[in-house]
């Protein structure tokens, strides 16, 4: 399978008064079409700025410093914003974190749902845009379409809301769906429903989709290949076997012991020491160095680079050094799970 | 339905006058307690030479020898009447007084508000389109320092500039001698009063529109509307716009008030024959009944517009129709 979409060396700055923020440093993956890549870590850590960056979606304080992003074989690092205009929507788009404020509140849900379907279909007629408005409407699972069309997004629900978030993603069949935390603001019941309804998309569709999330739960449910993302760098990227039942960066297997399936009856749940760091000065070597039970000299001096595991599996560690110490990981993979 | 907005109007009407009926007993007695002679107004300077007998006679016939309250009385069951009272200076009903005059104000207080609206909007799109570029940094600053000169002494300027050195424009009055009905040369005596109007208030509604849609244009919703595909100027026009629309109508309801303001003081610098020249004469010379009536007019608008804000908050905006939408959703949903 060809890639789809390929993001290499990509470091993206914000321009601040307080001096740069490296929000994301030197990350580079591939996803290929059809494929879920999901991206996990703390809250600050860069996921979504790497989501928008390559949607160029960011405000004008940020900054692609170096690096490049491919989609389809097209290098679009540097295109403009009225180049992007052409691309967003139809190439890929973004169901976002809050459907609360994601849906303009003085639109009826269908105007804007139509209008994502007529952004790219100027000469479609009204009666085409309608149908197909419906269409997507019963594709995201809101029943009864032709009598919700003209209502308003305070009339929905979050998850009714970030169905039809989903729709207008969806509208000019994008082949890469960005979902930025699309469960988080909903509660559980609903977040479970919204993840397998975009399993079900994916699948239908085959639309390559990059989960961003800060729960390793969450996207257990489907997502193929993980990337674990720490202060704007990717640590550990792999498949989701090779992540869960074999993770090596000492960051994953922080999250997956913070997860409340390995909490023992009557201890408190794990949690990783420490804060994650400032982003304005990132600590030389590896940022995670100082929250790290494992960390060697040498992580606080050079940056480790990506060793290979597998063919698909590579993380961020000296630990991988063939000269680095053996130690035995806090947990056995996730098969005692 | 019906019955709710009978009720939703009615209840507004009730509030309009009650502070009519406020307003006017405040202004009545406040007028009559300030100093000052209201038979100067009618007798001028023959009552510098009246006996105590004569004074007692004419306050007897014009109606201010009564307690304050009677006066008030009065003076209210002939207005609802539709009688106003004469104008002690003028010697007329004071209609007759006000209805040349009322045309004049609206002439310039209309259009200055009709154009405030539009160039306000129009510049407000502008330095949001351009934010916190020099176009934008030029607009804001200069609109700053010009309303914050004073109207009087700007019109003042304008005068000298326009009507002394330049002699380009005349300096006061609506018309010419002769000329009342005369469209060119009422549109020229105009232009001073107006653009001096328009130029101390437009600043200020652009600046506020200005910021209503910056705060729109950093909402999630563009986040979205970008992400389908959308060119941002479809973005500012059909989304930002119209969440701002509604804010922007009732800020501009509540503007009528603060312009008509601005544009008593541009009238009595330019001798701008309308109302609000005749307002400042009135208070000046104690002409009571013709003082009462301009500030009931215009408290009337103040009121009606601020009770229009309201409305449109209430009516126009969706967010804000939303339970009454919800409860139309459950009948139809039990039906």
């Amino acid at each position: 399978m060809a890639e789809l979409l390929e993001v290499k060396n990509l470091s993206v700055s914000f321009e601040t008064a307080q001096g740069e923020i490296q929000a994301v440093r030197d990350v580079s993956f591939s996803l290929k079409s059809g494929e879920v890549l999901a991206i996990i870590g703390e809250s600050g850590c860069g996921k979504s700025v790497l989501c928008k960056s390559i949607m160029k979606l960011l405000c004008n304080k940020a900054r692609i410093k170096s690096g490049s992003i491919t989609v389809d074989g097209v290098d679009i690092t540097r295109y403009r914003e009225r180049d992007m205009q052409k691309l967003r929507g139809r190439l890929f788009s973004m169901v976002f974190q809050d459907p609360m404020t994601a849906l303009n509140p003085t639109m009826t849900v269908g105007s804007q749902i139509a209008e994502a379907v007529r952004v790219h279909h100027p000469g479609m007629s009204r009666d085409a845009v309608y149908q197909r408005v419906i269409a997507l409407m019963e594709l995201v699972g809101i029943e009864r379409p032709d009598e919700r069309y003209g209502l308003y997004p305070y009339h929905f629900s979050g998850g009714m809301r970030q169905r039809s978030v989903m729709a207008i993603a969806l509208a000019s069949a994008p082949k890469i769906l960005f979902a930025d935390e699309p469960t988080t603001s909903l509660d559980v019941t609903i977040q479970a429903q919204i993840l397998d309804l975009l399993r079900d998309i994916q699948r239908k569709l085959g639309t390559a989709t990059i989960l961003v999330s800060h729960d390793l739960g969450v996207v257990a449910r489907i997502a193929d290949r993980i990337a674990v993302m720490y202060a704007g760098k990717i640590v550990e990227i792999g498949t989701a076997e090779e992540i869960y039942y074999d993770p090596r960066h000492p960051y994953t297997w922080g999250l997956m012991m913070a997860l409340p399936a390995y909490a023992k009856a009557g201890e408190p749940l794990y949690t990783i020491p420490g804060m994650p760091p400032n982003l304005l000065d990132p600590p030389k070597g590896d940022a995670f160095a100082c929250r790290n039970a494992y960390a060697l000299a040498i992580d606080y001096e050079e940056m480790p680079p990506m060793f290979k595991v597998s063919d698909t599996h590579y993380a961020a560690t000296w630990l991988l050094d063939e000269r680095a110490p053996k130690v035995t990981p806090p947990l056995r993979g996730g098969r005692n799970v | 339905m019906i019955r709710r907005e009978f009720l939703y109007y009615g209840k507004k009407l009730l509030v309009f006058a009650a502070s009519i009926l406020v307003l006017s007993i405040v202004v009545f007695y406040v007028a009559r307690l300030a100093p000052g002679d209201p038979l100067v107004s009618y007798y001028s300077d023959r009552v510098e030479k009246m006996s105590p007998e004569e004074r007692a006679w004419a306050e007897e016939k014009l109606g201010l020898s009564d307690p304050i309250h009677v006066q008030y009385v009065r003076w209210l069951s002939g207005a609802l009447h539709g009688d106003f009272g004469i104008s002690f200076k003028y010697k007329a009903d004071v209609l007759e007084v006000i209805r040349g005059r009322l045309v004049n104000t609206l002439l310039l207080g209309g259009t200055g508000v009709i154009l405030i609206f539009g160039l306000a909007l129009l510049l407000g799109i502008l330095c949001a389109w351009f934010e916190d570029r020099w176009l934008d940094r030029i607009i804001c600053k200069a609109g700053t320092i010009i309303s914050c000169i004073p109207e009087f002494w700007l019109s003042l300027v304008a005068i000298l500039i326009f009507a002394v050195w330049l002699r380009v424009l005349p300096s006061s009055g609506a018309y010419s001698a002769g000329k009342s009905h005369d469209i060119a040369d009422r549109i020229i005596h105009l232009i001073l009063p107006m653009s001096i109007v328009v130029v101390e208030h437009l600043w200020y509604y652009a600046y506020m529109i200005r910021n209503k849609i910056l705060e729109e244009v950093r909402a999630d919703y563009v986040l979205l509307a970008k992400s389908k595909g959308m060119s941002r100027r479809k973005i500012m026009f059909r989304h930002c716009l119209r969440n701002v629309m509604p804010s922007y109508l009732s800020i501009m309801a509540i503007s009528v008030p603060h312009i008509l303001g601005g544009t008593y003081i541009v009238e009595t610098v330019f001798s701008y024959p309308g109302i609000g020249a005749l307002s400042y004469e009135s208070a000046r010379y104690q002409d009571y009944h013709l003082l009462m009536l301009l500030c009931i007019l215009t408290g009337a608008v103040v009121i009606l517009c601020n009770l229009l804000a309201q409305v449109i908050n209430e009516r126009i905006d969706p967010r804000i129709r939303a339970n009454e939408a919800a409860e139309m959703l459950e009948v139809k949903q039990i039906g």
